[in-house]
């Protein structure tokens, strides 16, 4: 699957194209709209990620460019203001989607993903640790033969740290992505969460799966 | 604008009454004045003319006649004899409407008129001794002649010499008449007149202050038409004649067209900001997640790049609020309505205050639709609001303390509350709740705890603003709070 990302800034750029390589994306990045218009009509992307403002043309411009010369594939936003004329003014240039900055990464990609109808690069919907399995499509989680019973927030937490397994998860990643960026409680959360994640899915069995790494934050691995 | 109308009228009417009756209180003294002096001067000339008939009556008599006076002698002593006019002057002078005294060179009364008569005898002597007087020609006076009333206007005149010497003098009087009825005439008419007088100028008065301020309450009107950011740009028509309104209106569209550019002004930062602020805000973001993630990165980075990252999300969410709330200020708002269930954002506003309450000792429990509660709202808004206020909620719910949501419907509104036996507000303070910045005394908050921006409930109403909702708070001391916030389920949002 082929992106065209279409942002000025090149620390946000780069952040896109290798976040989304990292996930098997194959991207091309440019820093200028016309430039992006003359790229799309030589090749064929399934998807275009386009910042708002952009030097010379604006990304509303582009887009209308794009839709006139009959181009259909699918084209999320990126924005930095959260009005509604905006939204309102980049649907109807035919945005099918709009993400406002400064966004989560995963926040991105679950975008993309609805937009490109395609599963995660994941091969199972399954996500595996030892003997824990947890299924994205059904919610359910077992551990061996056993089945647990997760709450909605530790069903997430647990869902993100199995999909980032082997690797350690801050507690401000783990949050924001359970709950969005927008919330901070002021007191450590994720701690809560996971020593009930603990209690569920580590007592009673020989391995344990949650690990604690130094106060910083958590990682699951077999 | 009626009051400015009233007003006038009233203190018109009542310039107008004081002007009457000031007006009438001259006049009336004036009349009186002049009516006295009128009656005094008729008084005069009738005395003047009685005088004249009396003496010529008198000479007339005198010259034709051997005597004009009858003696009649008295049968022991002549000293007693009678002595009077004869018969036919004396007929002519019962006809005179005055006083009247005659008296002869011996001092003796010839006549006295029918009325005097009845004068008490030292009043009598007065007369007689104003008569006995040498008078050199005819002289006019005032005589007191009883006890009460005026004093009466009195003529005497002598008849010296020639053919009528049985008489010497005379003295006709009489009293000046009462005060006229003229004045008082007067008076009462103006009392029946003035009210119909007043009551036609104040209506007169009332039509004209209301013609008059017309244009004021036109301005009135479509300045109160002008709302917000949006309706910024109309001006009001201004009045063609060059007066104080004219000069009102222009003013108004100066300050209108002032308070635009100012607005637009904010509305370009506001922009702006969004993309200042934000856009180094994501380069900042895209390079701490970058290593934050990155599989190598040591312990001791990761524990500093996560206090950076979350300080770069406090600052996003301060940036965005204030972005917000900036733009509700304008009277634009940022909401995009869809069909939303608000029974899962309800459970998961309850799941986050059963996790923050943890470790605080705080119960939760929470009392839902068992079907799904459909509303016309902005989801991520109304979560945002749900988390503000549990966070809240447990954030001054000290241990072994409770907090309690529901969600209902009541009509065509959804009723989303969060309860608590927390400390409560202060009275004076739950009007300053929804104030942006504003925080509760920091020795009310527990110790350990990160203050809040100040902007939470802000946001809280104006989410509820941009719905249509409203917002309420009990609260009491010691004893727990209660935000209760309602929501329209179907209509259109307002903002």
């Amino acid at each position: 699957m082929k992106l065209l990302v279409v942002e000025d800034d090149r620390t946000v750029g780069q952040y896109i194209k290798r976040g989304l390589e990292e996930v098997q994306y194959i991207v091309e990045w440019v820093a200028d709209g016309s430039e992006a218009l003359e790229m799309i009509s030589v090749t064929t992307y399934d998807l275009v990620i386009l910042d708002l403002r952009l030097p010379g043309m604006t990304g509303l411009e582009v887009l209308r460019t794009l839709r006139d010369r009959g181009h259909t594939m699918p084209v999320l936003m990126l924005t930095a203001q959260d009005s509604v004329e905006f939204k309102v003014d980049a649907l109807r240039a035919g945005a099918d989607d709009y993400v406002t900055k400064p966004f989560a990464f995963e926040e991105l990609l679950a975008r993309i993903e609805a937009l490109s109808r395609r599963p995660r690069q994941i091969s199972s919907r399954v996500l595996t640790v030892a003997d824990l399995e947890l299924d994205m499509a059904t919610r359910e989680v077992h551990r061996g033969d056993q089945s647990i019973e997760l709450t909605p927030k530790e069903y997430t937490v647990l869902e993100y740290l199995m999909r980032h397994q082997g690797r350690v998860m801050s507690r401000t990643l783990i949050t924001e992505y359970a709950w969005d960026y927008h919330f901070d409680p002021g007191t450590n959360i994720v701690d809560v969460v996971i020593n009930r994640l603990r209690k569920k899915v580590d007592a009673g069995f020989g391995q344990k799966l949650l690990h604690t790494v130094r106060g910083i934050g958590y990682v699951v691995k077999g | 604008m009626q009051g400015v109308r009233q007003r006038l009228t009233l203190s018109y009417t009542v310039a107008l009454a004081l002007s009457l009756l000031v007006f009438g209180a001259l006049l009336y003294v004036e009349r009186r004045t002049s009516a006295a002096r009128e009656r005094e001067e008729q008084l005069g000339a009738r005395l003047l003319a009685e005088g004249d008939l009396i003496r010529k009556v008198i000479e007339e008599t005198g010259r034709s006649l051997p005597r004009v006076v009858l003696v009649q002698p008295g049968i022991s002593n002549p000293a007693d004899s009678t002595y009077e006019l004869i018969p036919d002057v004396r007929r002519f002078f019962d006809g005179m409407q005055d006083f009247l005294f005659v008296m002869d060179p011996a001092g003796r009364l010839l006549y006295v008129s029918f009325e005097a008569a009845n004068l008490d005898p030292e009043a009598l002597s007065r007369v007689k001794q104003a008569l006995l007087r040498q008078p050199i020609t005819r002289r006019e006076g005032r005589l007191q002649l009883d006890e009460d009333g005026e004093p009466f206007r009195f003529l005497i005149d002598t008849i010296g010499g020639g053919t009528a010497r049985e008489v010497r003098s005379f003295l006709v009087a009489a009293r000046p008449e009462g005060p006229g009825m003229a004045p008082n005439q007067l008076v009462l008419s103006m009392l029946v007149v003035a009210p119909f007088v007043l009551f036609a100028s104040a209506m007169l008065g009332y039509w004209m202050a209301g013609r008059a301020l017309a244009p004021l309450d036109l301005i009135v009107r479509e300045v109160e038409a002008i709302q917000d950011g949006r309706s910024l740009h109309r001006r009001l028509a201004v009045p063609t004649e060059d007066d104080e309104f004219r000069r009102l209106g222009v003013t108004l569209n100066a300050m209108l067209g002032r308070v635009e550019r100012s607005f637009q002004a904010l509305r370009r930062f506001t922009a702006d900001a969004s993309h200042e602020l934000k856009t180094p805000l994501m380069v900042l973001r895209a390079g701490v997640e970058r290593s934050l993630t990155h599989p190598e990165a040591p312990d001791e980075v990761i524990d500093t790049l996560d206090e950076t990252l979350r300080q770069i999300n406090g600052m996003t969410e301060m940036v965005t609020n204030l972005l917000t709330l900036a733009r509700s200020d304008e009277g634009r708002s940022s909401l995009v309505v869809a069909e939303t269930d608000l029974v899962p954002l309800m459970s998961e506003a309850a799941e986050t205050a059963e996790i923050l309450g943890e470790p605080q000792g705080v119960t939760v429990s929470v009392a839902l639709p068992e079907l799904p509660l459909i509303a016309m709202v902005e989801g991520g808004r109304i979560r945002q609001l749900l988390l503000n206020l549990v966070t809240n909620a447990i954030k001054y719910t000290p241990r072994g303390g409770e907090v309690l949501l529901t969600l209902a419907t009541e009509g065509d509104q959804a009723v989303l509350s969060v309860r608590d036996t927390g400390i409560g507000i202060a009275p004076g303070d739950v009007d300053h709740v929804f104030e942006r910045f504003w925080q509760a005394d920091p020795a009310r908050t527990r110790s350990g705890d990160r203050p809040g921006t100040g902007l939470g409930l802000a946001i809280v109403q104006w989410v509820v603003d941009a719905h249509g909702g409203s917002i309420a708070v009990q609260s009491r001391p010691g004893r727990g709070s209660t935000f209760t916030v309602t929501l329209p389920l179907g209509t259109t949002p307002i903002a």
